[in-house]
């Protein structure tokens, strides 16, 4: 009998890191798969966790491909089960079954200048693929990361970000004016235009709230990028994760397979169903 | 393989199936529905058409995916609960329902076996019968590929010969049934040949309804995914579902955790038949929803059926049963949605 894709791999919570509270709380959550199950997976890949009793959801894996210590996901409070893993501590177990998706094609941007543009909790898929490609740096051009949310308390990573200016351009800024705030002020949209990436010889990779999207896409189209040089993830209701259930489609498009990444020249012409 | 069997005695030949239990359409009250038959004289193959098809029995409507719990020294436990299925024979089948086993098991193979369905399917042998009438008003087969005596699905066909049936095995689960029976099965003669024959292409006049322009449809509606037409089409929609619980191409699900015991848990994940044409099979968790009037569900529906799924498998996603036809509350006729499709095109 083939393998049963259903059946989760019990893992254990090993770290809870809390990136942002208040009404719109995230937290970072590192797990071990246990029982020495591999778990290999590419960037831009998700896992669908289960919290046992109270269902599944499919999250992004916010680790690079090459970290083998642990699975790295960033949740933000929301349904059923992510408001249970929230409520979750170190040492607890979950079920992590996957991976599931498409994948960024890394490989085919070797030699490229990567420009990251995240918003809020759309840094988690972000972070797998520029830690993938901070750690393989000389494969690739400049790395840029332009990244903002509502407020500095909104930030995620917030350390790590601090940390990544050491080793890469990073341009954060924040929706509206605070005291102490040193950086951009403004939409991301505003700050891509601000920050004039250059198209030459790049690739942009954009996660984020839908209306962000959007407008960042303009804002690069406006900078001369090409639609097959910006790169996005599309979410939607999943439940097996393999193309069965019937929900996630975008058309023709199941994401659970076909996505979620997609370069936006495929995803301009899918219907907007999502 | 071809054969013949006396109508007395097909009862004899399925005793003769020790090895395997016997699905066969029962009334129930004032339906037919499959259920498992003890007795061979029960069996009556003078029935229409079920109202639900043996998806049922192939994939049924819940099943318990695998149980969670917690072991003596307080470790997480998980259990994987695969079907058991006897091997099983389902008679009586319409040649359209055994098609949408068939459509099915394109599904739920690929690239991602599912293991509960085919632990089932493979058990499953499916002996059909030939509608020489239409078992309803509503049947369109012919539009959709199918025939009154298709094959698709089938591993025997059976065709009422007014006191004997012409048998076809069309696999080798078939052909293994019939050597169970062999000494009730006869040589057929030309003539049952040529009977055979004539109520086959009978059986295709008798049909009432049709599906226009069946074969454009699938690049009309790629054109239409924008049109107010679908807000025309499903105004008096109930969002009841039925259409889509009673069709036997309908695959989608749902998964959801049921708990029996909440310290230390215990409990178990669980598999239901789910329907597009629910506000929250789509919605997000934040409460968006891409697919959030009966409009986009409606369009969904068709649009899966007519167009997604004869991309991806090059099968239309519908038989012909005409259930969601005759099921529906309110009258939504998907021939008449797609003759609609086909003016809208024109």
């Amino acid at each position: 009998m083939e393998h049963n894709t259903y059946l989760p791999k019990l893992a254990e919570i090993i770290q809870i890191k809390e990136e942002v509270t208040g009404a719109r709380p995230i937290k970072t959550f590192r797990t071990r798969i246990l029982n020495s199950h591999d778990f290999s997976f590419r960037c831009g890949q998700c896992a669908m966790l289960s919290v046992f009793g109270k269902g599944e959801s499919m999250i992004s894996i916010s680790s690079s491909p090459l970290v083998k210590d642990y699975l790295q996901f960033s949740i933000l409070k929301m349904g059923r089960v992510t408001s249970s893993l929230h409520e979750m501590s170190e040492g607890d177990i979950i079920g992590i079954r996957g991976p599931y998706g498409n994948g960024f094609p890394i490989e085919d941007w070797k030699g490229k200048n990567i420009i990251f543009i995240g918003g809020g909790i759309g840094l988690a898929p972000i972070w797998s693929v520029l830690h993938t490609a901070l750690g393989k740096k000389q494969e690739y051009g400049d790395l840029t990361l332009i990244y903002g949310a509502r407020t500095s308390q909104d930030i995620v990573f917030k350390d790590e970000l601090q940390e990544l200016k050491k080793e890469m351009t990073v341009h954060l800024s924040i929706d509206v004016e605070e005291p102490e705030w040193e950086e951009f002020v403004g939409f991301v949209p505003q700050n891509v235009t601000d920050k004039k990436p250059s198209p030459e010889n790049a690739i942009t990779i954009t996660c984020g709230p839908p209306i962000m999207i959007k407008f960042v896409i303009k804002a690069l189209k406006d900078l001369g990028f090409e639609d097959r040089q910006i790169y996005t993830t599309v979410e939607n209701k999943m439940k097996c994760g393999i193309g069965k259930c019937g929900r996630c489609n975008i058309g023709l498009h199941y994401v659970c397979k076909d996505g979620p990444v997609y370069s936006w020249a495929e995803l301009k012409n899918l219907p907007q169903e999502y | 393989m071809e054969k013949i069997l006396n109508k007395k005695n097909l009862p004899r030949w399925i005793k003769g199936l020790k090895a395997f239990q016997v699905y066969a359409p029962s009334r129930d009250g004032d339906i037919w529905n499959y259920a498992l038959i003890e007795n061979p004289e029960d069996i009556t193959l003078d029935y229409t058409s079920t109202v639900l098809s043996p998806k049922t029995i192939v994939f049924p409507q819940r099943e318990i995916l695998l149980k969670f719990g917690t072991s003596n020294d307080g470790e997480l436990e998980i259990t994987e609960t695969l079907p058991q299925q006897d091997p099983s024979v389902i008679f009586g089948v319409r040649p359209c329902d055994a098609k949408a086993v068939f459509l099915m098991d394109k599904v739920f193979g690929g690239d991602f076996v599912d293991p509960y369905y085919w632990n089932r399917r493979d058990q499953i042998i499916l002996v059909g019968l030939t509608c020489n009438t239409p078992p309803s008003p509503n049947c369109f087969c012919l539009s959709v590929d199918g025939s009154p005596h298709s094959k698709d699905g089938l591993d025997i066909l059976m065709t009422d010969l007014g006191d004997r049936y012409f048998m076809e095995s069309l696999t080798e689960k078939g052909d293994e049934l019939f050597n169970l029976g062999k000494k009730l099965f006869e040589k057929p003669t030309a003539k049952d040949i040529k009977e055979l024959a004539k109520i086959q292409a009978d059986s295709e006049k008798n049909l009432k309804r049709q599906i226009k322009n069946i074969k454009k449809i699938p690049s009309l509606l790629k054109d239409m995914f924008e049109s107010s037409y679908w807000d025309e089409a499903s105004m008096s929609c109930l969002r009841c579902g039925i259409c889509t619980y009673l069709c036997p191409t309908c695959h989608c699900f749902d998964m959801n955790d049921e708990v029996a015991v909440t310290s230390p848990i215990k409990g178990q994940r669980v598999r239901t038949w789910d329907t597009c044409q629910f506000p929250d099979f789509t919605m997000h968790s934040s409460g968006h929803n891409p697919r959030p009037d009966k409009a986009s569900r409606l369009r969904q529906r068709v649009f899966h059926k007519f167009y997604y799924f004869p991309e991806r498998y090059k099968n239309f996603q519908c038989i012909g049963c005409g259930r969601c036809i005759s099921k529906c509350p309110v009258g939504i006729d998907i021939i008449q949605v797609l003759d609609g499709v086909s003016d809208h095109g024109a």
